[in-house]
C-alpha cells in the first residue's frame, strides 16, 4: 500500500534521509523507532507530504504522492495523520472537529456526519465529551479525540508521529489502547514511537532507524530478541519498557 | 471654553446637520466607523497573502504593504482625490474620497495585525487542517481566521484610535468633521483660538482614551476566558 | 512613458528641492528635540515621584490621543495668542510657522519616544540590577553603564519606527503652511496640472527616506532576536 523507494532527503546541506527503500502492506501495522533525530518523524511526515524529498518516489496505492497531476489535498484525505501535539482545532468543539473534514472534505450530509462522529466518540471512550472545547480535555483525551478526528475521514492507511510523547505517563496507556483495538481491527498502521512494549505486542514488523538510514526491518519477535545492527542493539538496551497492560477503558 | 462649547454644541457634535450635512464628532464616527468596516475585507485578503505560501503573492503584499506604510496619509488623500473620479468616472465627495484614502491605508496597517494574528496560531493548527484534506484556503477560513480573529480584537480596537484620528486629515480636503467644525467655530468667535482648539483636543482625547481602556479591558477578558476563568 | 521635463522648466525643480530640504530640516530638527524630550520624559517618569510620574502620564496620554493634525493646530493657532509680547515677535520674526510646526512635532514624537525609552528598560530582567549591584555599582552607575545602554538598545527597533512616523508626520506641517515637500508638490500641480506626474515624484521621494528607515529598523530588529545571556 505504501511504498518508499530510494527517498532522499536534505534539509540544506545536512542529508537527514537516505536513500530510505521499503514498503508496508495492507493490513501491516508497521513501527519505526530509533534515537533522536535519527529521522523517523521526517519520514513519516513525507508521505503526507508535510515535507518533500529531494530524491526517490514515494508511492501509495499505487501512485507518486509527489506526481503533477495528484491533488495532495485528497490524498491527505485518504490518510489519516496524528500529531504528537494533538493539534484539535481549537475554535472548534470536540463535534466540530470530527465533522469538519467529512463535509467539508467528503461532502457528507451533516446528519450522516454527526452520527459518524458519535460512534467514532463512543469507540475511543469519550461519547459524553461531544461537545467539550478542546481546552478542556487532558492530553490523553484530546489525543484520543485526534484519532477519532483522522479515523472520521475513512482512510485506509493511519500514520501516528509519536502519538504519546507528548502524555503525562498515566495518559499513554488510554492511548496505546485505542491504537491496538484499531490494529486489532485490521488497520494498515505506521507508528513512529518510544513505546518498545507496545511496538513488541501489536507491531507485524519494526524499523529501525538512525541517522537517516534505515538499517533494521524485521519482525518484533527477531528484532527484538536477535537485533541485527549493533545500533539497534545498543538503542534496545537503553530503551526497553514493559508491555502495555490489558486496563479496561475508564472515560 | 465652556461658554464656547456651550455656544456651538450642535456645530462639535453634529456639523450644520439638520440644515446641512452631517458635521462634527457624528460625521467622525461615521467616517471612521465606514472607514474600518470597508477596509476589513482587503486587510484580511492582503494579511493572508502574507503568510501564503505562494512567494509572488507574500511579495505582491510585502510591497503593498511598504509602500502604503511609506507615504504620508496626507499624499493617500491627495492620490484619492485625483484618482478616485478618474476610476469611477464620476464626480465624487470628499468623503468618499477620504473613505477611499483611509481603506487604502488600512489595508497596509490592518492587514499588520491579521498577520500578526495568523503567525500567532500554533503552526500545528494549519498542519493538522490540512492533513484531513482541507485546502489551504478551506483551512484558513475554518480554522485560521475563526481563532486569529478572536486574537486580534483588541488591535483592532486599539487600531479604531488610529483611524479616528486619521479622520481629521479629510479637514484639509473640505469634509465637514470634527476638525472642519472646530475651524468654523474659530472663524465665528475669532479671539479664543486657544480655547477652541483645545476644547477640539478634548473631543478627540476623550474617544480615544475611551477607546483604548475599552481595548484594554477586552484583552483582559479574553486572557481570562483563555484560562477557563470567565 | 511619462515625462518629468516639465520639472525642468520655470525653475520648479527648485521648488520641489526646496521642498525636500524643508522636509529633511523639519525632520532632522523635530527628531533631535524629539529625542532630548523623550529621554527627558523617561527620566521624569523613572524617578520616586508621584506628581513627576502623573505629569509625564498625562503629556505622553494627551499626544497619544489627540489627532497630530490638531496638536498642530493648537501650536499654531492657539499658543500665540498666550504667549507674552516680546515672545510673539521673536517667534514672528523667524519663520514662524516652520518654528511652531517644530515645536508641535517634537512634542508629539518625544512623548511616544519617552514610552518607547521606557518600554526598552522595562525589558531589561531585573537580574541585570542585581548584577550590577552585586559588583557594587551605585543605582546611578548601573544605570549608565548596565541598564541605559541595554535600554536604548532595545528599544531601538520603535525608536526607528518613531523616526519613521515622524518623517511622514512633517507633511501635516503644510496645512499651517510650511514649504515643505508636500506643500511644494501641491504648488507645482497647481501651476502645471501635471498631477499624477508629480504625485508620482513626490511618493518616490517619501519612499526613498520611509524604506531607508525602514531597512534600519529590520536591521536592528533582527540584531535582537538572540537573547540577550544571563
Amino acid at each position: 500500500m505504501l511504498q518508499f523507494e530510494n527517498v532522499d532527503k536534505y534539509y540544506g546541506a545536512h542529508h537527514v534521509l537516505k536513500g530510505i527503500d521499503a514498503k508496508i502492506e495492507r493490513g501491516e501495522v508497521l513501527v519505526v523507532c530509533g534515537p533522536s533525530g535519527s529521522g523517523k518523524s521526517t519520514l513519516i511526515r513525507t508521505v503526507t507530504r508535510l515535507e518533500a524529498i529531494q530524491g526517490g518516489r514515494i508511492l501509495f496505492e499505487g501512485r507518486d504522492v509527489a506526481a503533477a497531476d495528484s491533488n495532495v489535498n485528497r490524498l491527505r484525505a485518504r490518510i489519516g495523520f496524528v500529531f504528537q501535539s494533538f493539534n484539535l482545532f481549537q475554535n472548534l468543539s470536540v463535534r466540530q472537529n470530527l465533522m469538519l473534514g467529512p463535509i467539508k472534505v467528503l461532502g457528507l450530509s451533516r446528519d450522516a456526519a454527526l452520527a459518524q462522529a458519535e460512534t467514532l466518540l463512543a469507540k475511543v471512550g469519550l461519547a459524553n465529551k461531544i461537545d467539550a472545547m478542546p481546552a478542556n480535555l487532558s492530553g490523553g483525551q484530546q489525543q484520543r479525540v485526534a484519532i477519532a478526528r483522522a479515523l472520521a475521514m475513512k482512510p485506509p492507511l493511519m500514520l501516528f508521529d509519536e502519538p504519546t510523547s507528548a502524555l503525562d505517563p498515566e495518559m499513554v496507556q488510554e492511548v496505546l489502547q485505542v491504537m491496538r483495538a484499531l490494529a486489532d481491527e485490521g488497520m494498515t498502521m505506521m507508528i513512529v514511537t518510544h513505546e518498545m512494549g507496545f511496538a513488541r505486542e501489536v507491531a507485524s514488523r519494526v524499523w529501525f532507524m538512525d541517522h537517516g538510514q534505515l538499517l533494521e526491518d524485521a519482525p518484533p519477535a527477531r528484532f527484538f530478541d536477535h537485533p541485527a545492527h549493533a545500533r539497534a542493539q545498543r538503542f534496545l538496551q537503553d530503551v526497553l519498557r514493559p508491555a502495555p497492560r490489558a486496563a479496561m477503558l475508564t472515560d | 471654553m465652556f461658554d464656547i462649547l456651550h455656544d456651538h454644541l450642535a456645530l462639535f457634535l453634529v456639523g450644520a446637520w439638520p440644515h446641512g450635512p452631517l458635521g462634527g464628532v457624528a460625521n467622525t464616527l461615521v467616517l471612521a466607523a465606514l472607514g474600518l468596516v470597508a477596509s476589513f475585507p482587503l486587510a484580511i485578503a492582503v494579511g493572508m497573502a502574507q503568510v501564503s505560501p505562494w512567494r509572488w503573492l507574500r511579495t505582491g503584499a510585502d510591497a503593498w504593504t511598504r509602500l502604503v506604510r511609506g507615504i504620508p496619509l496626507l499624499l493617500i488623500i491627495f492620490w484619492a482625490y485625483f484618482a478616485v473620479p478618474l476610476l469611477v468616472g464620476a464626480e465624487v465627495s470628499a468623503f468618499t474620497t477620504a473613505v477611499c484614502a483611509i481603506i487604502v491605508y488600512e489595508s497596509a496597517f490592518l492587514a499588520q495585525i491579521v498577520r500578526a494574528g495568523l503567525e500567532s496560531l500554533p503552526r500545528g493548527q494549519m498542519e493538522s487542517a490540512r492533513s484531513i484534506g482541507l485546502s489551504w484556503l478551506q483551512s484558513m477560513r475554518h480554522v485560521q481566521l475563526p481563532q486569529a480573529l478572536a486574537n486580534m480584537l483588541p488591535s483592532i480596537v486599539n487600531q479604531s484610535v488610529s483611524i479616528i484620528k486619521a479622520t481629521s486629515l479629510a479637514y484639509v480636503i473640505g469634509v465637514p468633521e470634527l476638525t472642519y467644525s472646530a475651524a468654523q467655530v474659530n472663524t465665528i468667535t475669532l479671539t479664543k483660538p486657544l480655547q477652541t482648539f483645545l476644547l477640539l483636543a478634548a473631543f478627540y482625547f476623550v474617544l480615544c482614551f475611551t477607546l483604548s481602556r475599552f481595548a484594554g479591558w477586552m484583552e483582559r477578558r479574553i486572557a481570562r476566558r483563555r484560562l477557563g476563568l470567565a | 512613458m511619462f515625462d518629468l521635463s516639465f520639472l525642468l522648466e520655470e525653475g520648479h525643480l527648485t521648488l520641489l528641492r526646496n521642498g525636500v530640504l524643508t522636509t529633511v530640516r523639519l525632520f532632522v530638527v523635530s527628531g533631535l528635540m524629539a529625542s532630548a524630550i523623550g529621554i527627558a520624559l523617561a527620566t521624569l517618569r523613572a524617578l520616586p515621584i508621584r506628581i513627576c510620574k502623573a505629569l509625564v502620564v498625562a503629556i505622553v496620554e494627551y499626544h497619544r490621543n489627540v489627532p497630530v493634525l490638531v496638536q498642530i493646530l493648537v501650536w499654531y493657532f492657539g499658543v500665540p495668542q498666550v504667549l507674552p509680547e516680546a515672545l510673539k515677535l521673536w517667534i514672528n520674526a523667524g519663520n514662524t510657522e516652520f518654528f511652531l510646526a517644530a515645536v508641535a512635532l517634537s512634542l508629539n514624537s518625544g512623548a511616544f519616544v519617552s514610552e518607547d525609552i521606557r518600554s526598552g528598560l522595562r525589558a531589561i530582567p531585573y537580574t541585570q540590577h542585581e548584577a550590577a549591584w552585586s559588583i557594587g555599582l551605585t543605582y546611578l552607575q548601573s544605570l549608565r553603564y548596565v541598564i541605559l545602554p541595554q535600554g536604548i538598545g532595545a528599544a531601538l527597533p520603535a525608536l526607528v519606527n518613531q523616526a519613521l512616523l515622524l518623517f511622514k508626520n512633517s507633511s501635516l506641517a503644510m496645512a499651517i503652511g510650511v514649504h515643505e515637500l508636500l506643500y511644494r508638490t501641491k504648488q507645482i500641480d497647481n501651476l502645471t496640472f501635471r498631477t499624477f506626474d508629480i504625485f508620482l515624484v513626490a511618493t518616490v521621494l517619501y519612499l526613498i527616506g520611509t524604506l531607508a528607515l525602514m531597512a534600519l529598523a529590520e536591521h536592528f530588529a533582527k540584531r535582537r532576536t538572540a537573547p540577550m545571556g544571563v
